[in-house]
């Protein structure tokens, strides 16, 4: 967890900032799900849904229950608080449902380890067999595999996480590359979003491979270049990440009274 | 038939030593049969397999700590926002913790598939870019579809000889409700051969019969029933009370080496009984309980 360099000037948390750019992506039509310590996706849903995209559902991974009234924010998602919702379903239900790629829109994915087209590894870094770090394990992560579209988002930007390929696959990105993506034919679209600490990251259409997009305020190209483990595409231009509005942090910060995001 | 047992009697008298296939019910840091998994570990017994939920969390860990499992099969061990577990971890790197490395949906289905004496279950197209089938081929496999001609995933259904589980509340003969997410804990209970239910309190059937809606696991797939008032300490007992993120935390800084966790497993487990521990805990638990006006959902109108 980093705290804001800038943090006097910067009366938002990263993490808060990382709330919104998840927020900006997300649809008014969209079925979004979310899995294990998603506290940022949490915010990142409620915020949509009290400003652009107020039908848009999101299920809470671990309780499986469909719109949370968060407030306060929780850290698990598997809190009997996120029980106050609209609706719940069983997790065999959500599961079920994860088999199709036309119901669930969006998926949050993280990893130990991301790769350059998008693929992420909560399993083991090293070989399997005698991993040199054991992870926690993939949870629902293949379900990336169909998922209409996945945003990605990670505490952690440096080179043990951002690697050029993961050393086990457990959640499928664009695979490994253009010929392998299409010759797969999956229903899901892939990763679109990558957002860290440092900045938010897309993907090149014709290489499939990670592209800065912005770099968040006070954070330089070259920082993020330095901080990443393959090559990240580059554009010749990269603007800065929008500071949150004060109108953004006055929404999350009714939702986050335990502070879960704050100075984070 | 009253099923009522004492957590010692319950557990001398259906987990044998060496038990084949053992599952551990509760997810994350919620509803996890701790007071089960501690006397397995006061009675020393052995696991040949652990299967845990889609997220396992101190169910698994604590056991492990322990040393009597041999093979775990799982999609997650760990404390979510707090961190990993320590044993878990230590023990696969080290090679002494065989991983039947799995996900979500496979533990799902695979539970269904065992529940309905399904042979084995068909997966949805995905698993096979992943490098899970690859590792795990003993619950993961490829057919052929015989209505398409197609090759399809396939995975081995799930079937515990036992299943420890937590409930809310249940009545003598374990018609059980669980106050809040069902997690997999149902399909546990459906799937496997013997099912030990510990909850917080015992009522009387009249009481369960008022919301048979919200009773989802039925007595008749239930051997055992232990009352365990704060039996899912420090995880979460919803209904009843949050789980303890500090000592979580203590746990995982003196079992950050195996000498540690034996003294955790010794000085918390070994060395009380359930009785005890409950009692060295119980001005802590009376912090985490949820205020007044907070009813299990499964019984009543949730509030707020």
């Amino acid at each position: 967890m980093t705290v804001s360099s800038n943090d006097q000037l910067a009366p938002w948390s990263l993490s808060e900032l990382m709330a919104v750019e998840l927020a900006k992506r997300l649809r008014n039509d969209d079925v979004s799900i979310m899995g294990t310590a998603s506290t940022i996706p949490q915010v990142a849903c409620r915020l949509a849904q009290l400003t652009h995209a107020p039908d848009l559902y999101s299920i809470a991974g671990g309780t499986c229950s469909v719109n949370p009234n968060l407030g306060p924010v929780v850290a698990s998602c598997g809190d009997y608080d996120l029980l106050r919702a609209d609706t719940s379903l069983s997790l065999n239900d959500v599961v079920l449902l994860e088999g199709r790629a036309d119901v669930l829109t969006v998926f949050f994915a993280g990893g130990l380890q991301i790769d350059a087209f998008g693929n992420c590894n909560l399993v083991s870094v090293g070989d399997w067999n005698h991993p040199a770090m054991r992870g926690p394990g993939t949870v629902g992560l293949p379900f990336l595999s169909r998922v209409g579209r996945i945003l990605i988002y990670t505490q952690s930007h440096n080179t043990r996480t951002f690697v050029e390929r993961v050393d086990f696959m457990s959640g499928p990105g664009f695979l490994r590359g253009p010929a392998d993506w299409k010759a797969a034919d999956l229903p899901g679209g892939g990763p679109q979003l990558v957002v860290t600490p440092l900045c938010t990251m897309g993907f090149d259409p014709e290489t499939l491979r990670m592209r800065l997009e912005t770099v968040h305020p006070g954070v330089e190209v070259d920082q993020v270049r330095a901080a990443t483990g393959f090559d990240l595409v580059i554009p010749k231009l990269v603007p800065t990440t929008p500071e949150p509005t004060s109108e953004q942090l006055s929404i999350i910060r009714a939702l986050d009274t335990n502070g879960l995001l704050k100075g984070k | 038939m009253n099923k009522v047992l004492p957590l010692s009697e319950a557990v001398e008298r259906y987990i044998p030593n060496g038990v084949g296939l053992l599952t551990v019910g509760g997810m994350h840091l919620h509803n996890n049969p701790m007071a089960l998994i501690r006397e397995v570990i006061r009675q020393n017994r052995r696991i040949k397999r652990l299967l845990t939920s889609p997220c396992g969390a101190f169910n698994a860990e604590l056991l492990i700590a322990a040393g009597l499992i041999e093979e775990i099969a799982t999609s997650y061990v760990g404390f979510e926002h707090i961190g990993l577990a320590p044993c878990f971890r230590r023990q696969i790197e080290s090679g002494t913790l065989k991983v039947l490395e799995c996900d979500e949906a496979y533990i799902t289905h695979g539970l269904y598939a065992g529940a309905g004496g399904l042979p084995f279950i068909a997966l949805p197209k995905g698993i096979e870019f992943t490098d899970i089938p690859k590792v795990n081929k003993e619950y993961y496999s490829t057919t052929t579809d015989p209505f398409t001609g197609n090759q399809v995933n396939v995975g081995a259904p799930l079937k515990p000889d036992v299943a420890l589980l937590h409930a809310y509340q249940a009545d003598k003969n374990g018609n059980a409700v669980i106050a809040g997410a069902q997690f997999v804990d149902r399909y546990m209970a459906l799937a496997s051969k013997t099912v030990l239910l510990q909850v917080e309190r015992i009522v009387p059937t009249e009481e369960i019969s008022k919301h048979p809606q919200g009773t989802t696991i039925p007595g008749f797939l239930v051997h055992a029933v232990v009352e365990t008032p704060g039996g899912c300490y420090p995880t979460s007992s919803h209904g009843a009370y949050d789980f303890d993120d500090r000592q979580i935390a203590q746990y995982m800084s003196i079992a950050k080496d195996d000498e540690g966790a034996k003294g955790y497993i010794k000085q918390f487990v070994q060395d009380m009984s359930e009785d005890q521990y409950l009692q060295t805990i119980g001005e802590r638990l009376a912090e985490l309980r949820y205020g007044d006006g907070v009813l299990p959902v499964a019984l009543s109108e949730r509030k707020g």
